[in-house]
Formats: C-alpha cells, sequence, structure tokens
C-alpha cells in the first residue's frame, strides 16, 4: 500500500519513509519482504519516535518538508477505507465482535481524503492548503503532561528488562507505562503481543481478557470507542 | 534515553533526546530553553538538571541502578517542528539517518507487525 504510494509520488519529489515499532525486527521483516519497498524502511524497537515525534498509535504519519520540517503532526494514516467498517453486523456474530465492529463503524472515514491532502502537498508543496506551518504543526500536537513523559521513561526500562531476560520486571514497568498513558496503543500493543492466550496461541486482537494485563485489544478498543482510537486528521 | 549515570556527554544527550547544549541555553530545533547548570565544570550534562528544567521524568530502576529521561512535558508532544536527526536502523540493521531524505518532501509512517 504504502510502496503504491511511494511509487506514484516519488516523481513528485515525495518518499514514504515507513518505520515500525516491532521489539522484535524478525516480526516486521516478512511484511517488509513482501511490500519490497523501495523507500527507507526503519525499525525502531525503542519507539523513539513515540518520544521524538509524539507517535502514540500505528498506523500514525508525519510530513516533513524539504527543510527537515514538519508540516503536519502525527495523525492517523490510513489511505484506504477500513474493511472492518464495511462488514455488516449481524445478530448470529458474538458480542464482542459485534461490540468491536459496531466502535469501527463510530472512526470516522478519512482515508479517502488523507490521501488525496498527500498528493495535493506532493503536488504543490507549501503551497498546498494541507501544508501546516511551524506554529499550527505544534499546536495540533497532543498534549504532553509529565505523566506521558514518566510513560516513556517505564516504558523504555520495561523493554530494557525484557532485553535482558527479566519478563516479569518489563511487565511491571510496562503496567506503570499503560496507566500513565492510556492513550498511548504503541506500549499496550506492543506489550500485549508478547502475552500468549489462554490456551497457548498466539496474542492477536480477538482474543479474550489475557490474565497478565487483565484485558485485551478489544475490550479497550470498545472502552475508548472508535472515533477515540487515533488522532484523526483534521483536514 | 537510558542512563547508568547522570553526567551524560553532550553529543549523546543530543542524539538520544534531541536537545543540544548552546549558549542560551538547552535548544532542540529552533526552541531554547534558559538552563543554567545544564553543563557541568567537566563538560557534561548534568541530566537531574535538566531534566527539572525541561519537565523530563527521570525514572530509576532500583534493581539494576540504572535510569530512564523521559521526554519533555509540560506542553505540547512537539516543542519545535524541526525534526531532530533520527538515526535508525533497517531490518538488516543497518542505520539511516533522517536527515539523507533533506531536498525532499517525506511521508513518515509508523506501522508495526501488531
Amino acid at each position: 500500500m504504502w510502496q503504491a504510494l511511494h511509487e506514484e509520488l516519488a516523481p513528485l519529489g515525495l518518499s514514504v519513509v515507513t518505520v515500525a515499532l516491532d521489539l522484535d525486527p524478525e516480526k516486521a521483516r516478512p511484511w517488509i519482504e513482501a511490500a519490497t519497498p523501495t523507500h527507507p524502511s526503519l525499525i525502531d524497537s525503542d519507539h523513539r519516535i513515540d518520544e521524538l515525534l509524539g507517535i502514540s498509535n500505528v498506523p500514525m504519519a508525519v510530513w516533513i518538508d524539504e527543510t527537515g520540517t514538519l508540516v503536519r503532526p502525527p495523525e492517523g494514516a490510513s489511505i484506504r477505507p477500513s474493511p472492518f467498517a464495511a462488514i455488516e453486523i449481524t445478530d448470529e456474530m458474538p458480542e464482542r465482535m459485534r461490540s468491536v465492529l459496531g466502535e469501527f463503524k463510530q472512526m470516522p472515514e478519512t482515508a479517502e481524503a488523507y490521501r488525496a491532502a498527500i498528493v495535493d502537498w506532493a503536488n504543490r508543496g507549501a503551497d498546498s492548503a494541507y501544508a501546516l506551518s511551524p506554529t499550527e504543526v505544534i499546536e495540533r500536537s497532543q498534549p504532553r503532561p509529565i505523566e506521558h513523559s514518566r510513560a516513556a521513561a517505564c516504558f523504555e526500562l520495561g523493554l530494557a528488562a525484557e532485553r535482558r531476560g527479566d519478563h516479569d520486571a518489563a511487565i511491571g514497568w510496562w503496567k506503570q507505562a499503560h496507566a500513565l498513558f492510556p492513550d498511548n496503543w504503541t506500549y499496550k500493543r506492543q506489550a500485549w503481543t508478547l502475552e500468549s492466550t489462554p490456551d497457548g496461541a498466539d496474542s492477536d486482537k480477538a482474543q479474550e481478557v489475557q490474565e497478565v494485563y487483565g484485558t485485551s485489544w478489544s475490550d479497550e478498543f470498545v472502552a475508548t470507542g472508535g472515533a477515540n482510537y487515533t488522532v484523526f486528521p483534521q483536514l | 534515553m537510558l542512563l547508568n549515570t547522570l553526567d551524560v556527554p553532550t553529543d549523546e544527550f543530543e542524539a538520544a533526546t534531541g536537545w543540544a547544549a548552546k549558549p542560551e541555553g538547552m535548544c532542540k530545533g529552533d526552541a531554547c530553553v534558559r538552563a543554567p547548570g545544564a553543563v557541568g565544570a567537566d563538560g557534561t550534562i548534568d541530566v537531574a538538571s535538566v531534566a527539572e528544567r525541561l519537565g523530563m521524568a527521570l525514572v530509576a530502576d532500583d534493581a539494576t541502578g540504572t535510569w530512564a529521561l523521559g521526554p519533555e512535558s509540560g506542553g505540547r508532544a512537539l516543542t519545535t517542528a524541526v525534526v531532530p536527526e533520527i538515526v535508525l536502523p533497517d531490518v538488516d540493521g543497518n542505520p539511516f539517518g533522517l536527515s539523507a531524505m533533506n531536498g525532499r518532501k517525506v511521508l513518515l509512517v509508523a506501522w508495526a507487525s501488531w
């Protein structure tokens, strides 16, 4: 998807750069190799772009101009309508699935407009109405109270613990990070995927509540609400 | 930023946090904050002092005798629109500095396998 956009817009001087927030780069490798990107495709195991750019979920994107200056802050970066939002909800579906699909329908449908905005910027550069001033970029970025800074530090101590093989300590730090900054889904989703389901299967979005964290993606998605799941682009 | 000591060389501190020690104070992009005492007599960053000044959470891990330093806070997630140099590896471990893209527009997309 991003490779196709890159090929389309590279002649206009725009390059896609993808950054995978995977603790284990090998988890990202199959996706990268399938996409055969001709654009830079990077790995950020430490979630440094959370701290440095304000990324808080995936997919999110920032726009950077030719001088290395942001012209749009982090925002949800879908360029294709969600197939989940189009699924018809039926009485036969399990309650959990109906709740999740219902929240997908609450997400504002911004994909086509966001893609068109990127194309407009690629064509018109600074003259694009979608390219914001530095002041607007800063003002439109999310608030950062001290709790979010503390969450980043706790997440990083969890990573260090995980890497030295102390998984229990990592869980402790990550629980703190999740509590301090609940809207940062990258901290939660990364940690949850390291826990298997009660029957030993790999974690996935449809799974039931996990024992370790006492929650699940679907529970938190429904509780948060689709409309609040990411920072939707204000175009 | 993970720390084994609270006195850190200025270049290491800048590479990790984007904040550089300059005559006018601690600066990130075009944003500067006055920070007397930020750089000690030995030329290293006094992390505790800078953390206090910039609202960076400094969290100690007593089990390992290490610390982690969070990003600046008290305002917005972005302090400046100028992107600091960010060097990240590709999937084979080859480092790539984002500044290599200067001269082109960049759509930087965060994703994950999860």
